[in-house]
């Protein structure tokens, strides 16, 4: 199909729309390094003075690495916690003819589109009666409860696609359902288990609002949070600054979605918020 | 039950688990909480007992006799031989209770620090202000200003104070002085009768279904046809660039846009270059603060609808274009008689998808204009926000933001029902084929 | 869950038996933490004070012979909704700062909650320095007629002239001196700012919009207002909170007829800090109001030379015959909270009362600005010497007074500052504005609020 005729001119109108976002982006990396006069758009020096904050901890703020440790283990154990349940769970949905199974996969399409963030107040209630209010733990757990319909959901859809032979061929010689989902199964959704993990470790890196009003304390911070405090501070607003800590806080998130553009693709269209 | 169930409700156990105790049991708490005058002075757990000079006023008010209310009003500090043994069998140091029992047996002492001098000027005082205080607490026969944790101690405290009450009083003394949370449906009344509501709803309103027309599903299907009809390697660029926004963390997004809006930020720098003055233009005027707060969104929310339109576009049959190319058909006809037609179930669920979405988060408006210049970008979910968890006054108010919550649980599973209905809910629950 | 008031109760019980025959703290290495709102870089010294406390407390312990090592864990908040809403929620779940530095409003919700402990209950208020801070201050930290807290810090919110801006409308030096009496004296009202304020723009010394230049964000300071036009906040005789529909009508219409005159502009609300503080340190703004500590930032951040030669302060004026000048100081107060056993309380406020110390306490003042809390402090020579506190101190202070300490304040607050917002932004008449608050008031709080 001839598709080349005329696209110079939607290149055209597409690159108008998709200006102030590239604009974005190209002076995110430029201001980082630049040394610009102020009312001067591009830099004429080079600096590495914005990332000092590597090697010295600002005044009055945590140590970098350690709040990237923090958000590290917050997505990573955000994300096991995802894999393990939905992937569990999702098999039973799929295939185990259980009492309530519509309901329960109602219940999960509900959810998903919840507006959980309004929940935020009884969830810090819940959190303080099993006393982890304020701790990364508690978080993690939250966090992982919010993602779970949609993993849920995601994983599923996966095993829906598993051809009914296998599992029908593993269970007529003989094995256990147990030993047909984790030996025959499992390894047949494994596009599923990888888009769901690198989803759920980016939403975990991502997340503001959870960690910022449910562990408040200086030793459980993340960097979003750590971002969002710096940019607060109307005392010292140097957006040179901002963007080198963001763009620090964006590289593994970049990272991630070059190598795995094409799953996330795939979940992202499945729905999600936003 | 055969062992495959059994490992059905043993797979399925762990997520019940998490969806039970941090899902159902927050809704379930925030209806709750939404029908409580819950607030940061109430507490969230159990009240206790507090009287203080605006109580007793305001019974004094409401008919209790005010000679009573006087004397319960006055802090009074009493050494007889009831409180010195009470201090005694609390272990306050014997000398000083001998010393203090002789020069000021049968004295009463109105105030702390009258007392507080009198023992001071002991020759055995207590040396050390924690002494000190722990010996005069027990002298205190007053109930005024003092937290009692329970009912009962507070009855106790009132008989041991002296003072005459007529059951009806004490009744009406211990109901007012309870400081913890009550239940009513004032949060409701109130909802419904501040011109507030009205305003936070239409702008609710505007945002969802703004950003939801121009971006979220508008532009989506923009940039899911002209990529379509673009070469694959540009193509794969736009789509690149337009889900950025869905990846970026919002913080960070939310900052690359503030840059941009900033009174020394991108547009104001390119702008003083044609003379006109720098300024916020994010939050100049209520409608610029729209314009971004729409942006905001819609370069996020756009990403959704160009990935599923896409893929609904890749899956038309090849032969349909190619016999419109043959027809003669422009390529505006194409999209009109081939492509939207096609895309009716997509953009149903793209756009029924969104509503909700929009509608409950609020994360990038705190962010970017925190629901100002005043509160013209105040949304519902972000008033709820705010309500329960901010106030300059410290008085976090927990019970009306619950429910200000409350109305978009039941909003959210409303939807959510009715779409499980239009999105035939039934395919998706096939049963299972092996039964074993 | 559980009950922070239970420990009330048991307050008197057995479990200080112990500790009590000895007379001594026992808790030998503790920590004790620190959390203070609305601090920035140049507000160090309310959490430093507290570390320095700690290692006189240290010192003394040890010369009576016994050990006491407190470690501070220091936190400070930029701003005021994060840090109130993890004070409130770290305190429901038990986890409360053992020490809060915060406004001196927060004291009422608080004590109800039980989240705070009264320090009357916790420190000899006969001994030095207590014996020293000012009574009005004392009486801002108290509650009901119950000590709660310790003023950390005063403050107090004059309006600003930019003194070249007035000599170019017609003032003569001697005129600009005379100004704060002329206010004082209720003379120079805030419809003659308003007059001034057009000079100037007309005669292009300013350019429009920035001949009144207020706040950009809600504050205490809009309080000063509805004062200046006879507003009252509370009843003193019952505690009640006041609504007096005139007074903030008259409020609301002064900066409705500010914005139709055009020296206020309309979309003024929201303009972010850093460029309200670079314009009125830089004589972009004629006439604006601000608190005592900006002249930290004018003079430090802003790099502002010659303050005074330069910028004339006085009180809010009057707005007409039924208001009053005046300024509102709103202290921030030094909290002891519930956590922990009554050993981290005795000695959280042992440490408070070492950090209200005057030498100590001079540090802040002076590092930030602030006015200072006791009287010996204006012989302290830091003190005396800067020209700032000294004079802000007499011109400003003796006029000061406070928003009231009352749980519902918060309500009203925010009822307050939408009205205003739309009166200013011309959404509702003043008239309007101010009946859909009292409306809305009434709504919200019934009885608890007296309506003028």
């Amino acid at each position: 199909m001839p598709r080349a005729r005329g696209s110079g001119i939607i290149v055209a109108l597409l690159a108008a729309a998709s200006a102030p976002l590239v604009l974005m982006y190209v002076f995110l990396v430029i201001e980082t390094v630049g040394e610009a006069p102020p009312g001067q758009l591009l830099p004429d020096g080079f600096t590495l003075e914005n990332w000092r904050f590597l090697w010295e901890d600002l005044p009055g703020k945590a140590n970098i690495w350690a709040v990237t440790l923090n958000t590290f283990i917050f997505a990573s154990a955000t994300t096991v916690i995802v894999l393990a349940v939905s992937s569990t769970a999702g098999y039973a949905l799929s295939r185990i003819n259980l009492p309530f199974r519509a309901y329960f996969l109602a219940g999960v399409l509900v959810l998903h589109a919840f507006p959980t963030v309004t929940l935020i107040i009884a969830i810090f209630l819940v959190l303080q009666m099993i006393g982890l209010y304020n701790t990364l733990t508690g978080v993690i757990l939250v966090k992982a409860s919010l993602e779970l319909p949609l993993g849920i959901w995601i994983m599923k859809g996966f095993y829906d696609t598993v051809p009914w032979e296998i599992e029908m061929a593993g269970v007529q010689d003989g094995a256990s359902r147990f030993t047909v989902w984790r030996r025959l199964i499992l390894p047949q959704v494994t596009p599923g288990i990888l888009a769901l993990g690198v989803f759920s470790f980016l939403a975990g890196w991502s997340e503001f609002i959870l960690p910022q009003v449910l562990a408040p304390d200086n030793k459980v911070q993340v960097l979003s949070v750590y971002l969002a405090g710096l940019i607060a501070d109307d005392y010292d607003l140097n957006f040179a600054l901002f963007k080198s800590i963001g763009l620090f806080y964006v590289i593994p998130v970049v990272i991630l979605y070059l190598f795995f553009q094409d799953k996330l693709m795939n979940i992202y269209g499945g729905g999600t918020k936003g | 039950m055969t062992p495959g169930k059994w490992l059905g409700v043993l797979f399925l156990m762990p997520a019940t688990l998490f969806v039970v105790v941090f899902f159902l049991s927050p809704v379930l708490l925030t209806a709750v909480f939404a029908f409580t005058s819950m607030s940061t002075a109430t507490g969230v757990g159990e009240g206790g007992y507090l009287i203080t000079p605006s109580t007793l006023h305001r019974l004094a008010e409401r008919g209790m006799d005010r000679s009573t209310a006087e004397s319960l009003g006055a802090t009074t500090y009493l050494v007889n031989p009831e409180t010195l043994s009470r201090a005694r069998a609390a272990g306050v140091a014997a000398a000083t209770l001998d010393e203090l029992g002789q020069r000021h047996a049968g004295k009463s002492f109105d105030g702390r620090r009258g007392f507080e001098r009198a023992l001071k000027s002991l020759n055995n005082r207590p040396r050390s202000v924690r002494a000190l205080k722990q010996a005069a607490r027990h002298f205190e026969t007053s109930v005024l200003n003092r937290t009692f944790g329970q009912r009962e101690d507070l009855l106790a405290a009132l008989a041991a104070s002296g003072v005459r009450l007529s059951d009806e009083d004490r009744e009406r003394l211990v109901d007012a002085s309870y400081t913890g949370w009550t239940w009513t449906t004032d949060n409701l009344r109130r909802m419904f009768g501040t011109a507030d509501t009205a305003q936070v709803l239409a702008n609710t309103l505007i945002y969802v279904f703004v950003t939801l027309i121009l971006f979220n599903t508008g532009f989506a299907l923009v940039l899911a046809i002209t990529t379509f009809y673009l070469p694959t390697t540009e193509a794969a660029v736009f789509r690149g660039i337009w889900f950025l926004p869905r990846i970026t963390p919002p913080v960070l997004y939310v900052l690359l846009w503030k840059w941009f809006a900033w009174d020394t930020g991108f547009l104001s720098t390119v702008l003083g270059w044609f003379g006109v003055a720098s300024r916020n233009w994010m939050l100049d005027t209520a409608f610029n603060a729209w314009v971004f707060v729409v942006l905001i969104n819609g370069f996020v929310g756009a990403s959704m609808g160009m990935i599923i339109f896409s893929s609904a576009i890749r899956a038309i049959p090849e032969p349909l274009f190619w016999a419109s190319e043959v027809d003669g058909a422009s390529r505006w006809q194409q999209v009109r008689r081939i492509i939207l037609p096609q895309l009716r179930w997509p953009i149903l669920f793209v756009t029924s998808y969104q509503t909700l979405s929009l509608l409950t988060s609020f994360e990038y408006i705190l962010l970017a204009t925190d629901g100002g210049p005043g509160s013209t970008t105040e949304v519902w979910s972000l008033a709820a926000y705010h309500t329960a968890l901010n106030n300059y006054a410290g008085n976090l108010q927990y019970g009306y933001g619950a429910a200000l919550a409350l109305v978009l649980v039941i909003i959210g599973v409303v939807l959510s029902l009715l779409y499980l209905r239009i999105f035939n809910f039934d395919a998706l629950v096939a049963r299972p084929r092996i039964e074993t | 869950m559980g009950n922070p008031r239970k420990f009330a109760s048991t307050l008197a019980a057995a479990a200080l038996t112990a500790s009590l025959a000895t007379g001594t703290a026992p808790a030998a290495d503790m920590t004790i933490t620190v959390w203070a709102g609305g601090s920035n870089a140049s507000d160090v010294y309310r959490v430093d004070a507290i570390e320095m406390a700690a290692d006189i407390l240290a010192r003394e312990a040890e010369i009576r012979g016994e050990s006491i090592n407190v470690t501070v864990d220091k936190k400070l908040y930029d701003g005021w909704d994060d840090f109130k809403q993890a004070v409130t929620l770290a305190a429901e779940s038990g986890n409360a700062p053992h020490i809060v530095v915060t406004g001196h409003e927060d004291i009422a919700p608080w004590a109800n909650a039980g989240i705070i402990r009264k320090i009357e209950d916790l420190i000899d208020m006969d001994a030095w320095p207590i014996n020293d801070i000012f009574p009005n201050l004392i009486e801002i930290s108290s509650y009901e007629g119950a000590v709660y807290g310790l003023p950390q810090d005063a403050e107090s919110r004059p309006f600003f002239a930019w003194i070249p801006h007035m000599k170019a409308i017609g003032y003569s030096d001697a005129g600009i001196a005379a100004l704060p009496e002329r206010v004082a004296g209720g003379e120079y009202t805030l419809y003659d700012v308003l007059d001034d304020a057009k000079k100037m723009q007309d005669q292009g010394v300013v350019e429009p919009g920035y001949g009144f230049y207020p706040r950009v964000s809600n504050g205490p300071d809009y309080w000063q207002f509805y004062q200046s036009f006879g507003g009252e906040m509370q009843d003193a005789a019952s505690g009640k909170l006041i609504y007096d529909q005139g007074a903030m009508t008259r409020f609301y219409q002064f900066f409705a007829d500010a914005v139709a005159m055009g020296v206020t502009r309309k979309n003024h609300v929201g303009t972010p800090w850093d460029q309200w503080y670079a314009e009125v340190a830089s004589g972009k703004a004629g006439l604006w109001h601000g608190g005592t500590w900006h002249y930290a930032r004018y003079t430090g951040k802003e790099g502002l030379t010659g303050f005074f030669d330069k910028i004339q302060f006085t009180l809010i004026p009057a707005g007409d015959a039924n208001g009053r000048p005046n300024t509102i100081t709103h202290p921030l107060v030094y909290l002891v909270t519930n956590r922990g056993t009554d050993d981290d309380a005795f000695i959280a406020a042992e440490l408070v009362k070492i950090a209200s110390e005057p030498r100590i306490n001079t540090l802040h003042a002076i590092k930030s600005a602030h006015l200072g809390i006791a009287k010996s402090q204006t012989s302290i020579e830091l003190y005396s010497n800067d020209r700032w506190a000294s004079e802000a101190t007499e011109r400003l202070l003796p006029s000061a007074n406070a928003m009231p300490n009352n749980t519902d304040f918060g309500v009203y607050w925010t009822a307050m500052w939408k009205g205003l917002e739309s009166a200013w932004t011309g959404q509702k008449s003043p008239e309007q504005a101010a009946a859909d608050a009292a409306a809305e008031l009434r709504n919200a709080l019934g009885d608890r609020i007296v309506m003028r």
